[in-house]
């Protein structure tokens, strides 16, 4: 059965917002802090998040009065699209970031010489086994697992049926469990 | 080991990663999203605006083959609309000037083409206090006071000084007693020679009301050659009525374009306060020429403000201790522009005040990043400068900053900071800040800043780059007053990651 549409308090806020500045300015507010802290879940780097964050508002900000929803679940769910396609956009076209971890994660291995990655979890080795999955996957993950959201909102986000969100899910903790370095098949 | 998405979340949890957005960006970022939600309301605005007229021209094709009488009705309608919108009038350059005028601040991005190669200044006006304010590309400051004060202020960071003279009776266009783009111009039309002619134009999508005007002979130059011709447009928003770009080109003989500059103008709420907010340094020589000008009789030259004495003829040397090497020589890194060349030989004794010791010993360290990867924050202060492993603490990638505490205000006479000295490293963007304010928002003096491409944010800096040694970065701050001590850096030529072995700050309490 589909989840019923909860009704919160700032769907008119979204309504306004296609016509008024200052309701749009009253959104901004509320997800602002939500859109850069995921942004920094996504790519581990605060100047980039920010770069990121910018344009995901602008974004909102140009096509805000032909933005079709008409409640807040609406919005959320079409800011965190965009966020997530930027951010995966921003890690296709650069491998700054891959490289960025992979140092962190060789820098604390050197610090604990003899200590294998996988005998104790460590988040510099979980950073570099989710740093090794397709952008996609990264997504599911940081929206499951850093914004806390449920199937169904995930997969209004990636537009990807809730069941394959949870099937995708328990491959990925699998695979990050293997500590695989390719690419995980799937049904995304 | 995670077995399922419970001890997943357990694991990410544990992270501790800093997410916490700055509040500077979040504001800037609000301005320009509502301004591109503003102007993305103009363009629908202006689509539908162009849509009607279309779909009125098909009814009336319509209806005059229906009926010739309907015909007139459109047509008569048409003239009636004509005659009302002549009534109105156009919109006039001195309405512009007055929208433009009644404005805070102006702020212009202009970009010049100039013999082959472009540059981009920016200029700031406030007309209530009657000051422009130039920031050019290379990072020279020119500051018009054309207020009661009648002053120019020019500071190159070529020669490292400002200088000061009387304001010159032309402005920039050559217009007598106009330092502004819309008071010049207003000066241009006004004379009897000069014609402006105005139109209706498109400007970014938008339409706007364009004046345009032909000066011949400005009586200024461009590298030397004489300008024989300036031809300036100005465009306006017809709502607003203020100025929203403009195009300046001066020519030469035969017509030959020797400069063209395009400008882009808001009007932010606020400006900077003086020439020290756009990056002169507030140690600066000032060189003060007004006395010797032969100006107006009345305009007595102001006394400006030159760095106090410090007593030099009372310096002592200080005593550095310095943490043993691990290379010999200072080999340069690759590819890092901006380097200063090594010193040959030790460096020269510090000269302070007597009494002056290493006022952050032990000092409570704070830092952007509240978990460090490897160490600790209070490493910083710890005394130990060695570069052996367990000396250093560790920050994550990108730009990060540690703050010292130093308790109480102090002269501070240098700052000495040794980031990581096992290798010949550099550290980018480097900015090195004094403040009162442990927030750093009022007060803040850089007095260090290698940040040449502005990647850090925190303004474009002039210092060099330099390679670690186990001498440390000694930064002179000339008894500057500062409870708190601020660095940043954004990773080095090894890794992207932050590294601070030891922060001495040599100065004595203020009494």
């Amino acid at each position: 059965m589909a989840k019923p549409v909860e009704e919160t308090p700032y769907d008119d806020l979204v309504v306004q917002a296609k016509t008024e500045a200052s309701a749009l300015a009253r959104l901004y507010d509320l997800y602002y802090d939500r859109i850069f802290k995921f942004c920094v879940h996504r790519l581990y780097n605060r100047t980039t998040a920010e770069d990121i964050t910018s344009g995901v508002f602008l974004t909102v900000a140009g096509s805000m009065r032909d933005f079709k929803g008409r409640t807040e679940q609406d919005f959320r769910a079409w800011i965190y699209t965009i966020a997530a396609n930027q951010a995966n956009a921003y890690i296709r076209k650069t491998s700054r970031r891959k490289r960025l971890m992979e140092n962190v994660v060789a820098t604390r291995r050197a610090a604990e010489p003899g200590v294998s990655p996988w005998s104790q979890l460590d988040w510099p080795a979980l950073y570099d086994a989710i740093g090794h999955l397709k952008p996609e996957h990264q997504t599911v993950l940081t929206l499951r697992f850093f914004e806390d959201m449920d199937y169904d909102e995930i997969g209004r986000i990636m537009d990807i049926k809730p069941g394959t969100i949870r099937v995708t899910l328990h491959r990925l903790l699998r695979k990050l469990k293997e500590g695989l370095q390719d690419d995980l098949g799937g049904d995304l | 080991m995670f077995q399922d998405e419970h001890s997943l979340r357990k694991a990410i949890g544990g992270m501790n990663i800093d997410a916490e957005p700055r509040s500077a960006h979040r504001e800037q970022l609000r301005r320009q999203m509502l301004a591109t939600f503003e102007a993305a309301g103009r363009s629908a605005g202006a689509s539908s605006q162009v849509a009607a007229p279309s779909r009125m021209r098909l009814v009336s094709v319509t209806l005059a083959k229906l009926a010739v009488a309907a015909a007139v009705v459109i047509s008569a309608a048409w003239g009636f609309q004509q005659v009302l919108r002549l009534s109105a009038g156009p919109l006039t350059f001195d309405q512009v000037r007055q929208a433009t005028q009644k404005m805070a601040w102006l702020h212009a991005v202009v970009t010049e083409y100039r013999d082959g190669a472009v540059r981009t200044d920016q200029q700031w006006d406030s007309f209530d206090a009657k000051k422009t304010y130039t920031l050019t590309a290379d990072g020279s400051v020119l500051h018009a006071d054309y207020g009661s004060a009648q002053r120019k202020f020019f500071y190159s960071p070529q020669v490292k000084a400002m200088m000061v003279t009387e304001l010159p009776r032309r402005g920039v266009w050559g217009a007598p007693s106009a330092h502004t783009l819309v008071d010049t111009f207003a000066v241009f039309a006004d004379q009897d020679d000069v014609m402006v002619s105005e139109s209706s134009d498109q400007y970014a999508g938008e339409t706007v009301r364009a004046f345009e005007l032909d000066r011949s002979d400005p009586g200024v130059r461009v590298n030397g050659r004489t300008v024989t011709r300036l031809r300036m447009k100005l465009m306006a928003d017809p709502d607003t009525r203020r100025l929203v770009a403009a195009h300046i080109e001066k020519q030469g003989p035969r017509g030959a374009v020797l400069a063209r500059e395009e400008w882009v103008v808001s009007y932010p709420q606020s400006g900077p306060e003086d020439v020290y907010a756009l990056g002169v340094p507030r140690s600066v020589r000032v060189i003060d020429q007004t006395a010797q000008v032969i100006g107006t009789p009345s305009v007595q030259a102001r006394p400006i403000s030159t760095p106090g004495d410090t007593g030099r003829s009372k310096l002592v040397p200080v005593k550095i201790e310095l943490p043993k090497a691990l290379f010999i020589g200072t080999p340069q890194p690759n590819r890092v522009p901006n380097l200063a060349r090594p010193r040959r030989g030790p460096r020269p004794p510090f000269l302070a005040p007597p009494g002056t010791t290493n006022v952050a010993a032990g000092k409570p360290v704070t830092s952007s990043d509240t978990e460090p990867f490897i160490g600790t924050l209070d490493m910083v202060t710890d005394g130990d400068k060695e570069a052996d492993d367990g000396s250093f603490v560790e920050l994550g990638p990108g730009v990060q900053h540690i703050t010292i505490d130093l308790q109480d205000r102090h002269e501070v006479y240098a700052v000495i900071v040794w980031h990581y000295h096992q290798q010949p490293r550099v550290y980018f963007d480097v900015v090195v800040q004094l403040s009162n304010d442990r927030n750093f928002k009022r007060g803040v003096t850089t007095v260090f800043n290698s940040d040449i491409d502005d990647s850090a944010g925190l303004e474009k800096g002039r210092d060099l780059h330099y390679t670690e040694t186990n001498e440390g970065k000694l930064i002179n701050t000339k008894g500057l007053t500062a409870r708190y001590v601020r660095l940043y850096s954004q990773g080095n030529t090894s890794d992207e990651l932050n590294h601070y072995i030891e922060v001495e700050v040599y100065g004595r309490p203020v009494k």
